[in-house]
């Protein structure tokens, strides 16, 4: 009875198992025109003001939309929102910006009202990471339903190349939420933390659902203004009804699902490790495009011994760029020889001192040696001994007769990013080279940048910024002594007058060819002084599966822009072989 | 079973080590304790080999050194005998270091919760009442924890772990189950004569402790601190695994780390398998000898052994 | 009457190790080094920005009046604000928390029931070469590192022989498509759940067929036993109506004393299998410094493990007719 009872469970949890082993294994015939783009990780949110994270932004960059943006080509800045450039007025300082006349998804047209609305919100919340590039518009004024005035309280060069292509959002959603936020005790943690589970946008797509852990899904948003628009002498679709996005956790399975055809664009850096597999790949296509990015090595130039520029040319010496971007990064980057990369080539420096480069090793530990000898700094045994030849030193005595004490290179762990843990030990041996006793410490991102941002607690550290903006309005940020306080961008600590007088002339000059000029001295100055290394700026490498989509564009930091994803068209797979030919 | 009366001190001595040899030759006997010996023996030859590599050529260090012409993962070869890693590390060098950083983290935490434990189960036993309770009740809380994610949690504390970071903190969550054996030991010893003995020839209360409870429990201490360098073993490997182990360390779970996190773990089957194997099969050659020596000292288990061997 | 008292004696008891946890873990991320707000924080923030926040955050206030209204909050079922998410806590476990238990509870039961039943077999050939094949065999599984076995089942039955998905607990695709029912949605999850319950079987059912055929070799010498036997059952029926059932309560007891163990293994197994579940989420959470999360996921793992041994030890005292408390 029993055991007749158990035959007949043990018949049906094999029927079962045979019955989602049909169904499970067919691999979701979704439909054709649905575009599926692999995130490494899930979007944190989907309110646009807590959205720090690179996921959150991909995602929302296509539903808001900005006045302007920049063209794939040239960088130059396009109308987006807007209808034509912003019209100048020396007078009373101020821009006026006339509406193309597109509409919310919801189909509202979208106002000036909301763009003075948003500057406002801004303004009035103190909205972290957007209040410091509004905080200069003195005031925003609707002129009539399609034009919008801002009256800037001094001329700010960072206007029209960082502050106009900030988004707009709703005023309809938004104002019930700022004011609810108003009336809370704690009114910005309030709006970061409202809840926007459909933001409505003006971009092309729309969430549908969005089930946490899994997947995004969007929708075409029928109001889209940009549908075939030609702006840029490119015409805008989108062409796909919509976009899956999938959330893979590990770069290897979504490489996988590439070649798989599981995902038709994997939006995330790849590692130089994949790009052969993805190359001998039929379905697979590989870009690699120019980013504007900095991966640098800081000094806390506030007191010694880095405080003495002698020690951090020597240091700028003995590190060879070009071994850590063949070692370290697979050949896939650029060796950087200015804090401005040299593909912006607008505000790139040329002629800067390039420490070294081409250099062998015993070269860069001599030069290094003598810069350090002149500077008063000394050794029981020196690395370069009577005979001229490099041997292993002894530690090095600062030029007060101190031995140098053990000092960290600070940098973020090897989960974090692989490529800066691994320079850091690179390093840390290359400076022994030359007694300095330096060990690699990677530690967790919170705690290091609280260590080098806030409690100055640190003598050297490898960071990086993976997306610099391409006005080098940074360059003022991270080297004027305003900024040197707790919390502050210069967190090097690095001071110097006439850097901060070129600094302040270059933020309020609005001709770029004198703004370049003061730029040009800037990065000088600095490179002179190396409160920072510049090491490498990295390729963008990415990958695309070719079967289904095609049209991709290309431009600085890769293929996943706006500008792609209005472009890209489904396929047949002939049309998209003839596309590669 | 020989008497257990104790006549003289040269008697007691020649016991000890007829027990001793008794034992050895279980020990011998005995299967799977063999495999364990000899797998440990293996795993030792490793720890000593890992200084030759580095001494051979810097590119075989097993952190620093690069091979000047590879800087990918590449398979086995004559000069890599087990491949090298994304950037042109020798993964056979890494592993050897990775077995000198096993058995440290392994031994020297093992002995930690030893001591730790063997100090609590005793006081627990001797003192008894609300210390004991207290004390029991105590471990029974850090038994039931699940201590990887309690030192995950701990990590915050201290930014990046260090290696001897790990050492402590694995030590200190996993004292419980040996405090629990030796106080029940020290409460069967307490009822014995000898104790009483020594209590009323006026011994201090250290004197008893140290003297005449503690080598008694040393055997079953020792025995559980292979189980415990097991488990030090597995959850140092899994920390490094989840990226919060030592970064200036090369150990087994690093390795894996990096294989997962550099995206090699479809296309260097080479770099995937070998450290994952030295995991699994240390911890195995130490869980081994646990077992056997659980047999030796355990006399209820020797007895279905010895029955077992009758019946057969 | 008995069994209730223990039940209740045993609660208060989880209550107060819970209280002790609680309050563990509030010490624990006040002495954190780095205040909740350098999550938020990143390179492009301003000092202002950041001072803003910290107001904002209440963490200014004193330290006692801090740890009052985290108690108040936690009884009310306010975990805070995820950093990372921007979302309540307790949205973010809660979706989580049923992918956990279901891995978890489906790969405690069916391992233990492995283990129960080839224990039982292999004690009935003990001595044989069989028996010194699994009992090795079942040694080496037990002691095999799981994230190891967990990337090597991946590599193997999802990538070599494609069998299985690689990762994740659904196919979007399915789950877009309004056409699909619940039927495929729910073979999407167990296709997706197979591999990670197959590794975690893996490594736990040695343990426990370890124990179930020590334990059969002990019961067998059981007086009643040799009655049943006497009685002139067939061997099968004494083994499997007599002493198995008897024989299967150590394995119960470890199950219980062991779950501490298979929590942390849930947790590695869901990070490599990029199983949505609470454990994932920790390690998440800790790498990320983000505080309130983790505190919460920690919360919800220790009640878990601490409410499953309270159900084991009834299960146990419910099974054996010998032990009353």
């Amino acid at each position: 009875m029993l055991a007749k009872r158990r035959k007949e469970t043990f018949n049906h949890l094999i029927f079962v198992y045979m019955l989602f082993l049909i169904l499970g294994c067919g691999p979701g015939n979704s439909d054709e025109n649905m575009l599926r783009i692999g995130l490494m990780e899930e979007p944190r949110t989907t309110n646009i003001w807590l959205a720090s994270d690179t996921n959150s932004r991909k995602v929302l960059s296509l539903i808001y939309q900005p006045l302007y943006t920049y063209d794939p080509d040239t960088l130059e800045l396009v109308p987006w929102l807007a209808a034509a450039m912003p019209q100048f007025d020396p007078e009373t300082i101020s821009y006026t910006v006339a509406l193309r006349h597109a509409k919310w998804s919801d189909g509202t047209p979208v106002t000036a009202d909301d763009v003075v609305f948003t500057v406002d919100l801004i303004r009035r919340f103190k909205v972290p990471r957007y209040f410091s590039q509004w905080q200069f518009v003195e005031k925003t004024v609707a002129v009539d339903d399609t034009t919008v005035r801002f009256f800037l309280s001094e001329p700010r060069a960072i206007f029209l190349t960082k502050t106009l292509v900030n988004y707009i959002v709703p005023k309809s959603q938004w104002a019930p939420i700022a004011q609810q936020a108003e009336n809370t005790k704690k009114p910005l943690v309030a709006l970061l933390n409202a809840k926007i589970s459909s933001p409505m946008g003006s971009g092309p797509y729309v969430i549908e659902q969005w089930r946490q852990g899994a997947f995004l899904h969007l929708i075409n948003n029928p109001h889209f203004f940009g549908k075939n628009l030609v702006i840029s002498n490119r015409r805008l679709g989108p062409y796909a009804d919509s976009i899956l996005f999938k959330i893979y956790s590990t770069a290897d399975v979504a490489i996988l699902a590439l070649k798989r055809n599981a995902v038709d664009y994997f939006w995330w850096p790849i590692q130089p490790g994949y790009i052969d597999g993805l190359r001998g790949n039929e379905n697979t296509k590989v870009y690699l495009s120019d980013r504007s990015a900095l991966y640098y090595m800081g000094f806390n130039v506030r007191h010694a011994p880095f405080s003495d520029p002698a020690i951090r040319r020597a240091v700028s010496f003995l590190i060879d760029k070009e071994f850590i971007i063949e070692r370290v990064l697979q050949g896939f980057a650029a060796p950087m020889d200015s804090i401005v990369p040299s593909e912006n080539t607008f505000w790139h420096a040329d002629g800067l001192p390039r420490y070294g480069r081409g250099m062998t090793r015993s070269d860069r530990i001599k030069a290094a040696y003598r810069l350090l000898s002149e500077g008063g700094y000394t050794w029981d045994r020196p690395p370069v001994n009577d005979a001229g030849s490099v041997v292993s030193p002894s530690r090095i005595i600062l030029p007060d007769g101190q031995p140098m004490a053990d000092f960290a290179i600070l940098t973020p762990p090897a989960d974090y990013d692989p490529a800066r843990a691994t320079c850091g030990v690179i390093i840390q041996e290359w400076l022994k080279d030359l007694g300095l006793p330096a060990s690699a410490r990677p530690m967790s991102f919170g705690a290091l940048l609280q260590r080098i941002k806030d409690r100055h607690d640190f003598e050297t550290f490898i960071l990086g910024y993976g997306q610099l903006s391409l006005d080098p309005d940074y360059l003022r940020n991270f080297f004027h002594s305003a900024n040197d306080r707790p919390g502050g961008w210069n967190m090097s600590g690095y001071r110097n007058p006439v850097f901060d007088r070129l600094a302040d002339e270059s933020g309020k000059a609005m001709d770029p060819s004198r703004r370049r000029y003061l730029v040009n001295d800037m990065q000088r100055i600095i490179m002179a002084d190396v409160p920072y290394i510049p090491l490498y700026n990295p390729v963008a490498i990415e990958a695309v599966n070719t079967n289904r989509f095609a049209h991709w564009e290309q431009m600085i930091d890769g293929i996943g822009n706006i500008w792609s994803i209005c472009r890209v068209r489904p396929q047949t797979r002939q049309a998209a072989r003839d596309i590669d030919n | 079973m020989q008497s257990k009366t104790e006549t003289g001190k040269h008697e007691r001595h020649s016991y000890r080590a007829k027990l001793l040899i008794d034992a050895w030759r279980l020990f011998h006997d005995n299967l799977i304790g063999r495999i364990g010996v000899c797998l440990l023996i293996v795993f030792g030859l490793m720890a000593l080999l890992s200084y030759i590599p580095p001494h051979v050529d810097p590119m075989y260090h097993p952190m620093t050194g690069v091979d000047p012409e590879i800087s990918y993962a590449s398979p086995p070869s004559t000069r890599h005998w087990l491949g090298t890693d994304n950037i042109g590390r020798d993964i056979l060098s890494q592993l050897l270091t990775g077995a000198r950083v096993a058995f440290l983290v392994g031994i020297s935490s093992a002995f930690i919760s030893i001591v730790i434990g063997t100090l609590i189960g005793i006081v627990a036993a001797y003192w008894g009442k609300m210390l004991d309770g207290l004390l029991m009740r105590f471990a029974d809380m850090v038994m039931v924890m699940p201590s990887l994610l309690v030192i995950l949690l701990l990590s915050v504390l201290f930014g990046q772990l260090s290696i001897w970071t790990i050492v402590i903190l694995i030590a200190l969550f996993r004292w419980p189950a040996v405090a629990r054996v030796i106080r029940s030991q020290t409460l069967s010893l307490k009822q014995r004569p000898f104790i009483d003995m020594a209590r009323v020839a006026g011994a201090s209360h250290l004197r008893i402790i140290f003297r005449h409870i503690l080598p008694n429990v040393l055997p079953m201490a020792l025995l559980y601190m292979t189980f415990r360098i097991t488990s030090a073993i597995i959850v140092e490997a899994a920390l490094s695994f989840l990226g919060f182990g030592d970064p200036n360390t090369v150990s087994w779970g690093m390795m894996l780390q990096w294989v997962w996190k550099t995206g090699h773990m479809f296309q260097a089957p080479y770099w995937l398998l070998p450290p994952g194997l030295c995991i699994s099969f240390m911890t195995l050659s130490f869980y081994m000898m646990g077992r056997a020596m659980e047999e030796v000292l355990d006399p209820r288990l020797r007895r279905v052994r010895n029955a077992k061997h009758a019946a057969a | 009457m008995n069994l209730k008292r223990m039940i209740f004696k045993r609660s208060i008891e989880i209550l107060v190790v819970f209280f002790i946890i609680l309050t563990g873990l509030f010490v624990l991320f006040h002495l954190a080094p780095g205040d909740p707000v350098s999550m938020m924080v990143d390179l492009t923030m301003t000092p202002e920005d950041v001072d803003r926040l910290v107001q904002q955050l209440g963490l200014d206030r004193p330290l006692w009046t801090q740890y009052l209204l985290y108690l108040k909050n936690f009884f009310r079922g306010n975990f805070g604000t995820s950093f990372h998410y921007g979302r309540p806590v307790i949205e973010i476990i809660s979706e989580r928390l049923p992918a956990t238990i279901l891995l978890f509870t489906t790969a405690t039961i069916l391992a233990a029931m492995a283990g129960v039943w080839c224990g039982k077999l292999i004690a009935w050939h003990k001595g044989g070469p069989l028996d010194a094949t699994v009992t090795i065999f079942s040694l080496l599984c037990s002691t095999l590192f799981l994230p190891w076995i967990a990337l090597l089942s991946i590599w193997f039955f999802a990538f070599r022989v494609g069998w299985f998905p690689l990762s994740g607990m659904i196919t979007p695709e399915i789950w877009v498509l309004p056409n699909l029912g619940f039927w495929a949605k729910a073979t999407d999850i167990l296709h997706h759940l197979l591999l990670p319950l197959l590794t975690l079987c893996i490594v736990n059912t040695g343990a426990y067929l370890l124990i179930m055929r020590s334990s059969m070799l002990e019961t067998i010498k059981e007086d009643y036993i040799i009655t049943a036997r006497a009685k002139g059952l067939t061997e099968k029926q004494v083994r499997n109506h007599h002493a198995a059932p008897n024989a299967a309560l150590p394995v119960i007891t470890s199950v219980g004393l062991s779950l501490a163990f298979s929590v942390n293994g849930g947790a590695l197994t869901e990070t490599v299998f990029s199983w949505p579940g609470i454990g994932r989420e920790l390690i998440f959470a800790v790498s990320n410094s983000d505080y309130p999360l983790a505190m919460a996921s920690f919360m919800f793992i220790a009640l878990v493990v601490l409410v499953a041994n309270l159900i084991v030890d009834i299960l146990y005292a419910y099974l054996d007719p010998r032990i009353r408390y």
